[in-house]
Formats: C-alpha cells, sequence, structure tokens
C-alpha cells in the first residue's frame, strides 16, 4: 500500500476514534457515576443532530450551525436529567437496579427514536459541514470539516477532564461515584449530582450527534452503531482513567479503518469484535484496566 | 430550659423486612458526648444510619436542635413483597439536609473515595459545613491533630493502611464543622499503638468543644472520653450509665450477658 493510501486510512481513522472518544466518555461518565449502561445513549445521538437540525437547517428555522450546535447541546442536557428521573431514579435503591436499567433505558432509546420518527419522518438529512474545503499539514490533506471536528472534540473532553479534576462539582461526581454513601454522609446532593452526570453525559452525547450528523447522513436511528462502538470501546478499553476509552477509541477507530480497508465494510465488525474478545481473553478488565468499585 | 442537641423519640427502623431497632429514645445536650455499647450484631451501626438519614425510620422522631429531621409519622404499610414502593413513597429522611445542619456521621469501617486524592477527599468534605467554618481553617486543624494525613495528602485513598483511612475519614467529618460528631467504632481493626495515637486524637477533638457519639468496643476507652453511656442490645438501649457510676469492664459484661458462672 502506498504511502497517500496509509495516511488516508490512519486519518480516517482517527477521525472515527475521536467521534468514538466522545461517545464513548458519554458513556463512562454515566458508568462510572452510577453504575449502570445507558442504552439510550445512541438515541440521545439521533436527538441532539435533529434538534441541532430543526435549530440550524435552512429549511427549519434558520438559525446556523453554532446555534444549533449550542440549542442541541443544551436541550439535551434537559433531556438527560428528564430520562434519569423517568428511566433510573425510580429504580435507584432497588438491588438489581443493573439489570432493570439495562431494560428501563432500552425502552427510553426505542421510545425517542420513534418519537423523532414521528417529529421529523425518516427521510434522510444531513447537517451543514462546520467549514468547508481542505487543510493541509505536513503533506497530509484531510477535509477541514474533519479536522476542525478532532479539535473540538479534543477540547471538549479536555475540558471534561478537567471540570472532573478540578471543579467541585466535578469532584463531587467523583466521590459519589466511589462511595455513594460516604458522599451522602458528607452532605453531597446525590440524586442532584446523578442527574447532573445523566444530563453531562446526553450533551455529551448530542455533541456526538452534531458532529456525526455533519459527515454523515442523519436517520432516528443514527445513533445505534455509533453506541455499539462505543460499548466496545468502554469495555475493550476498561475505564480506569478518564483517559482509558479515549485511547481505546483511537485504537478502535484506526481498527476500523484498516479493517475496513483491507477486509470490507462488511467484515469490519466482525474484525473488530474478534480483536475484543481476544483482548478479553487475555486482560479481562480491559487494556488499561478496570475502575475499582467499592464494594460498599 | 435549653432545646437538646439531639433528641430521639422512640424511634424504630431496619431495613426491609426486617426490624433491626425499636423504641430508643435519648436526649443529649450540647456540652456532653455520649457512648453507645453493645454487642456486635444488635443494631448500633442500624441506628447511626438512620439518625444521619442513610435509611429511612420506621416510626418515632429524630430531632437536631430541636428542628425535626425526619417527616413525622409511621411509615406506610408494605405488605406486598414485589411492590416497588420507592416509585411511589417519598424519603423520610434527608441525608444531605442531616450532614448540614451539623450533624456528621463518621461510618463504621470507611472505606471513602479509593480512587481519590487525601487532598481531593478533604477537598469534597466542606459541603456540610454550610459556610460554618473557613475550609482552609478546617484543613489546618485537621493537619495539626493528623500530621499522617498532611503527609499522605497527594496519595490515593486506596494505598493507605487502615489507621490512616480513618485519620482521613474523622479529617473529612472535622471539615464539614459538625455540631455533632458520630464516630461508629473509629478504632475497629487498629494495632494498639495507632488506637493510642487516634484516641488521643479524639480526645482532642472533644476538647475542643466538638460534642460526641462514640461507639466503641473499648470501655477503658469510652470512660476517658463520654459523659453518659448508653448500654445497647437486642435492638434497644437496655441502660443509661452515668460517668460518675461507670462500670468496670467485667460489670458491663455481667450486666449485657448475665453473671458469670461461679
Amino acid at each position: 500500500m502506498s504511502a497517500d493510501t496509509l495516511l488516508f486510512v490512519i486519518t480516517g481513522g482517527l477521525v472515527l476514534g475521536a467521534l468514538y472518544a466522545l461517545m464513548a466518555t458519554g458513556l463512562a461518565v454515566v458508568w462510572t457515576t452510577l453504575g449502570i449502561f445507558n442504552f439510550a445513549h445512541g438515541a440521545f445521538i439521533a436527538a441532539g443532530a435533529y434538534i441541532a437540525w430543526q435549530i440550524s437547517s435552512a429549511e427549519a428555522s434558520g438559525l446556523g450551525y453554532a446555534a444549533g450546535a449550542l440549542g442541541s447541546v443544551v436541550g439535551m442536557f434537559f433531556v438527560g436529567v428528564a430520562c434519569y428521573a423517568l428511566l433510573v431514579k425510580p429504580f435507584e435503591r432497588q438491588p438489581n437496579l443493573v439489570l432493570l436499567s439495562v431494560i428501563t433505558t432500552l425502552a427510553g432509546a426505542s421510545v425517542l427514536e420513534s418519537g423523532i420518527d414521528i417529529l421529523w419522518g425518516s427521510r434522510s438529512k444531513q447537517l451543514p459541514r462546520i467549514v468547508d474545503g481542505d487543510v493541509s499539514l505536513a503533506g497530509v490533506t484531510i477535509s477541514a470539516n474533519e479536522a476542525v471536528l478532532m479539535v473540538f472534540v479534543l477540547v471538549i473532553l479536555t475540558v471534561l477532564g478537567l471540570f472532573l479534576r478540578r471543579a467541585p462539582a466535578g469532584r463531587a461526581m467523583r466521590a459519589v461515584a466511589q462511595n455513594r454513601e460516604s458522599a451522602q454522609l458528607m452532605g453531597l446532593d446525590v440524586p442532584r449530582l446523578y442527574a447532573i452526570a445523566f444530563g453531562l453525559s446526553a450533551a455529551l452525547a448530542a455533541f456526538a450527534g452534531v458532529f456525526v450528523g455533519s459527515i454523515r447522513f442523519m436517520t432516528p436511528t443514527m445513533g445505534s452503531d455509533p453506541l455499539m462502538k462505543a460499548l466496545i470501546v468502554v469495555i475493550f478499553g476498561g475505564v480506569a482513567r478518564f483517559t482509558s476509552p479515549i485511547f481505546a477509541a483511537f485504537i478502535v477507530g484506526l481498527i476500523e479503518a484498516f479493517a475496513t480497508f483491507y477486509a470490507g465494510l462488511y467484515w469490519a465488525p466482525a474484525v473488530l469484535f474478534a480483536i475484543m474478545i481476544v483482548v478479553l481473553i487475555i486482560k479481562p478488565e480491559g487494556l488499561f484496566g478496570k475502575y475499582q468499585r467499592t464494594v460498599q | 430550659m435549653t432545646t437538646p442537641l439531639l433528641e430521639l423519640r422512640a424511634l424504630a427502623g431496619g431495613y426491609e423486612p426486617v426490624q433491626i431497632f425499636q423504641n430508643v429514645s435519648l436526649t443529649m445536650s450540647a456540652d456532653t458526648s455520649i457512648g453507645l455499647f453493645g454487642p456486635n450484631g444488635h443494631g448500633k451501626t442500624t441506628l447511626l444510619r438512620t439518625v444521619s438519614g442513610i435509611i429511612d425510620p420506621w416510626r418515632g422522631d429524630i430531632l437536631f436542635q430541636g428542628e425535626q429531621m425526619n417527616r413525622p409519622g409511621e411509615r406506610g404499610s408494605r405488605r406486598f413483597r414485589n411492590f416497588n414502593y420507592d416509585a411511589v413513597t417519598r424519603r423520610r429522611m434527608n441525608p444531605k439536609r442531616v450532614a448540614r445542619a451539623g450533624l456528621i456521621h463518621v461510618p463504621q469501617g470507611n472505606l471513602l473515595f479509593p480512587e481519590m486524592t487525601v487532598e481531593e477527599t478533604l477537598s469534597v468534605a466542606p459541603a456540610a459545613s454550610a459556610g460554618r467554618a473557613r475550609p482552609k481553617d478546617m484543613l489546618e486543624q485537621v493537619h495539626t491533630l493528623f500530621p499522617r494525613v498532611h503527609e499522605r495528602r497527594h496519595h490515593k485513598i486506596r494505598f493507605l493502611s487502615g489507621g490512616e483511612r480513618q485519620m482521613v475519614a474523622i479529617g473529612a467529618g472535622l471539615m464539614a464543622a459538625p455540631k455533632l460528631l458520630i464516630l461508629d467504632e473509629p478504632t475497629l481493626g487498629l494495632s494498639p499503638k495507632l488506637r493510642h495515637e487516634l484516641s488521643a486524637a479524639i480526645r482532642t477533638i472533644k476538647s475542643s468543644g466538638v460534642p460526641l457519639i462514640v461507639v466503641d468496643q473499648d470501655v477503658e476507652f469510652l470512660q476517658s472520653l463520654i459523659d453518659t453511656l448508653y448500654l445497647f442490645d437486642h435492638g434497644s438501649i437496655s441502660r443509661k450509665i452515668e460517668q460518675a457510676e461507670m462500670p468496670s469492664h467485667a460489670e458491663i459484661m455481667a450486666m449485657l450477658f448475665g453473671e458469670h458462672p461461679a
């Protein structure tokens, strides 16, 4: 394979990796804080994209891309909080919360996707690109849209990482994640922090939706494939640190790009799963180890 | 008459569907400290978890500084085992409200936040202080009391020894500027040397004017610390003993388990 093709595949993989990193981090925020997998995350991605379309597209409100992205992120934060209140909170004190929340979030996903279908119809839509044209850097040419997208993802993830590490609310969220009871005894508002975690995760999904919507066509089920990839990323990389799903996302993105190039589009998921299974046989806690949840 | 600091009136509670303690009444004023002593598995910890709002009481009242902390009244019947009562009933206690009122509970065998550093943990703790004290002053106080905590401030909690962890837990309690500090078996599982060190620190906390409720298995330690000792067995207070008539360990054992056969 020539150097050009190689670079082309690698940049494609990195763009995918950036998107997966955004989605997987959204999943990981809920997983590490509440201890559940949010299967509605894919539907959040779709809903975020459609809200952005409604605000930004010339056929609808026509307020431009930035307004669409902002409205979508803020709107999805509240959708996330509502989903937490309806789908998770009623079962919070049940011992089998994990299993119950699988079903309730799947139900939520299905309701959201059908809602999108009813509201906006199933005809494919697309968000406008953030910027047009190409950029060249050190002999590599990629579309400016994808370059901007990757920069945005890195900025968003850095800000989120700093928030969790430095901000009082972020530290409180980590504390609640690690020991709910001690956090309660220290006077932290656990239900509110859970709601914030869910809202934050949905806002990250909205970002992902806005970005995906600008490079692919939007359908009500556009989130299910990225959701599956994000699940692979979270399981593959583990959530030992804030950065582990991010590294794993880039690895998965690159594997997918190379698998697509060599084995074809239809074989890419199979290759991905095969590699994931091999990794899990050798390292059952994921590439970077599992988050140390406490017994209590 | 001044309002008591903490007043429990005929309190009962437990874990669904098992009731663990019943008819617990006690009154403590702001210038005293009390101790709870009794066999393991008789509900001391469950009682304290109820007082701090982790679980809901079934009956009775919890008053802190004259303020009712639980929603009054008896909890509704929970006759149907498979029914999700949490979805239709409101909680009767709010642990955040209790903590912010100044009732700070340092639980038994506190694991804290394993992946956070000591410094981060202590920076989260003033959430409950509700502006009663400046976090910086409190941190200084904690560091003077436990120099080890200062030395280990950049380490993650999970790399600390049991004694150090207990120091951080009590330190985090102090960061909340408590008006009443509940210590549930603070010296559990520690070496005699560490136990000595920790009990000295707890005495310092007491003499700085913080009222305490202490659960411990060491009667001599409790005697040196508290004004009133409550014997707790079979889920209720069986005896109240004032400091003046404090009996020896053997006498207490006799009260709890009957006379030793000769």
